[in-house]
């Protein structure tokens, strides 16, 4: 029964930093510290509620596995509620966990040294393990929830934890609305970070942001600058597992965070220079140089020599508010402040 | 064949070379470019795309609009522009409701968008309308070159959209069209890594562009090539001017010369260092011009 201590205790730091928003579960085994003769086990009436049959035969056979290494009494707790976690997640983390867990199993079984364990929950309740029905005794496990332990564990009673006030709706319904239904497709498996040049270096986290993106905690996505440190290399989209438009995702949020304020000078800049000339990088006297000098024109037949395409392209600037959004100023043709 | 010649900002503003080295190959191979009169920039992905779709996509539509009066398909050598527009023109022919939007737009000065041309890049006309065998025929002394070929990012992805025949992760149309010219495509490490330009992260942030920068010439460098080759103004921009900045920050001596696939062509066709405007880029092309020609 060690074993599903550390198997809960590990969906629980799974959980939390999901919610959180770390990128790597802190090491598990940490979690040793917690399992000794007298095991806490913190467990998630959600989680099992919408545990599939797959991963009952998972937990079941853990059971065994403590089985043999002989009786032990358990303490169990459950805590009821972690609503802005979906479903098909905390399936996918039960599984993920439960993996881990087998490894782990050695490392649990090494400590033979009688540890104190950390105080999880006030109240427990103790469970006679039987060694002939374990399946059985996975109910009897549930049966004995008691509601009124449900708000005391501790890794729980984090004063950040997320809930539906800190959600945002309409922010996630923007990305589906642009059509970019894939940013529900996302399992969180991590390979866009993993594989991206930018996270390498600079604070971007590209699996978060998407995390975010879908529970929609606007705020935390728009006001970050990491998310402007993505180079849109496509090197994630590609390599997406579920197919997710990744670099659209950032696109759309950039595009949520712009008509929020959130744009740099030279950005907006560059936007000036498309709006007084045509051109992000317009021409300069030594290019004009350059050109003349292998036999181009000194102009290249862009809006540099048709001043009435010019006027199409500030037209359609105007047209479209580009030039309030960055703040042009058409007196100086500079930027307003 | 007639082609809408795109040209975009920064090579026809910044490195003209490109542009003559352009003109002259496809002068050579018989094929007519037609200047798109009033286009504009393609425009910028990283500025106009991340700040606002519509005006992104508007401004795209107008240029996707002037191949379409002439009834040509576009070509660019530029890698953004080859994503602004490609992205535009296949996001209005499937979407009707940001054509629509598009359109109401550009009708407020006489345009409409109607799907009729192709956005084609450079190095995929060569490959798949020109042909190798007809490229080798106007070699005149092969290039004796080793030559780190980049990529870039908005070439080849997102593949299923773009849909130019090649592996994007592991790639051999530009090693391909390097060799034709008797330079040698050198492996290197993280080859299909980005420069660090892209995404508007040049204009915001030169420390993380100069960084991405670097290790890719570390790389370049432990392979021990002559030169760099790209398909990509900005890129290009970013290796040329964007290696002293590396230089600067890092306390570096990198000194790897860039080419744009169409100089290499431009060099093993005869053109001078000069008309390719190599002395105006920041680092020195003379030593691998000179050991490329034999010289």
């Amino acid at each position: 029964m060690r074993i599903q201590g550390v198997f809960s205790m590990s969906i629980i730091n799974r959980l939390k930093s999901l919610f959180k928003g770390d990128n790597e579960v802190t090491d598990i085994n940490t979690d040793v510290s917690n399992t000794s003769n007298d095991v806490k086990v913190a467990s998630s009436k959600n989680i099992k509620v919408t545990i599939s049959d797959e991963e009952k035969e998972v937990s079941i056979t853990k059971q065994e596995t403590v089985t043999e290494s002989g009786d032990r009494n358990v303490d169990l707790t459950f805590k009821k509620d972690i609503k802005p976690i979906e479903d098909e997640t905390v399936e996918d983390t039960v599984q993920d966990s439960s993996e881990e867990i087998v490894e782990e199993v050695e490392v649990v079984e090494e400590t033979e040294a009688p540890v104190e364990a950390e105080e999880i929950v006030e109240e427990t309740e103790t469970v006679e393990e039987d060694e002939d029905a374990p399946e059985e005794d996975v109910e009897e496990v549930e049966e004995k929830t008691n509601n009124k332990e449900r708000d005391k564990m501790t890794l729980l009673t984090d004063k950040e934890l997320l809930n539906d006030s800190n959600r945002d709706p309409d922010f996630t319904a923007e990305f589906i609305d642009a059509g970019i239904e894939t940013v529900k497709h996302c399992f969180q498996c991590g390979t866009c970070s993993g594989s991206c040049p930018s996270g390498r270096r600079t604070p971007y986290k590209v699996r978060q942001i998407v995390r975010k993106c879908l529970l929609g905690l606007k705020e935390e996505v728009i006001t970050d600058d990491a998310l402007w440190m993505c180079t849109t290399c496509y090197t994630c989209q590609e390599r997406c597992l579920r197919s997710v438009k990744i670099v659209e995702i950032i696109k759309k949020a950039r595009n949520i965070a712009a008509h929020a304020g959130y744009m740099a000078k030279p950005h907006k800049m560059t936007g000036v220079y498309v709006i007084n000339t045509g051109h992000a990088v317009p021409i300069n006297d030594a290019a004009k140089a350059l050109r003349a000098k292998i036999g181009l024109s000194e102009l290249p037949p862009t809006t540099h020599s048709y001043p009435e395409a010019l006027e199409e392209v500030q037209k359609l600037c105007k047209l479209t508010a580009f030039d309030e959004l960055i703040g042009y100023d058409e007196a100086t043709g500079g930027l307003k402040e | 064949m007639e082609i809408a010649y795109f040209l975009g900002c920064i090579m026809n503003n910044r490195y003209p070379g490109v542009e003559k080295a352009t003109r002259k190959l496809f002068e050579a191979l018989d094929i007519k470019l037609t200047d798109m009169e009033g286009a504009s920039c393609c425009p910028a992905p990283g500025v106009f795309g991340s700040f606002d779709e519509e005006t992104w996509a508007t401004i795209a539509a107008r240029n996707l609009t002037i191949a379409e009066d002439m009834g040509a398909d576009i070509m660019t050598e530029c890698n953004g522009c080859f994503g602004s527009l490609f992205e535009c023109n296949h996001m209005l022919k499937e979407n009707d409701e940001k054509r629509e939007k598009v359109n109401a737009n550009l009708a407020e000065i006489g345009r409409e968008f109607k799907g009729t041309t192709n956005v084609k890049h450079f190095a995929q006309i060569l490959r798949d309308d020109v042909g190798f065998e007809k490229l080798a025929s106007l070699i005149e002394k092969p290039l004796d070159l080793n030559v780190a070929v980049h990529y870039g990012c908005h070439f080849l992805k997102p593949t299923d959209e773009i849909g130019i025949e090649d592996q994007a992760e592991n790639p051999s149309i530009l090693d391909d069209l390097v060799e034709i010219t008797g330079a040698k495509s050198v492996d290197y490490k993280d080859k299909m890594m980005c420069c660090g330009a892209g995404g508007g992260l040049r204009a915001r942030d030169l420390d993380v562009t100069t960084s991405f920068t670097k290790e890719k010439l570390d790389h370049m460098t432990e392979a021990g090539v002559d030169a760099i080759v790209n398909v990509c103004p900005f890129c290009h921009m970013q290796f040329d001017q964007g290696q002293t900045e590396v230089n600067e920050r890092y306390g570096t001596d990198f000194a790897l010369p860039v080419f744009h696939l169409a100089q290499l062509y431009g060099l093993a066709m005869g053109l001078s260092a000069e008309e390719l405007t190599f002395d105006a880029q920041k680092i020195d092309a003379t030593p691998a011009i000179k050991k490329a020609l034999g010289e």
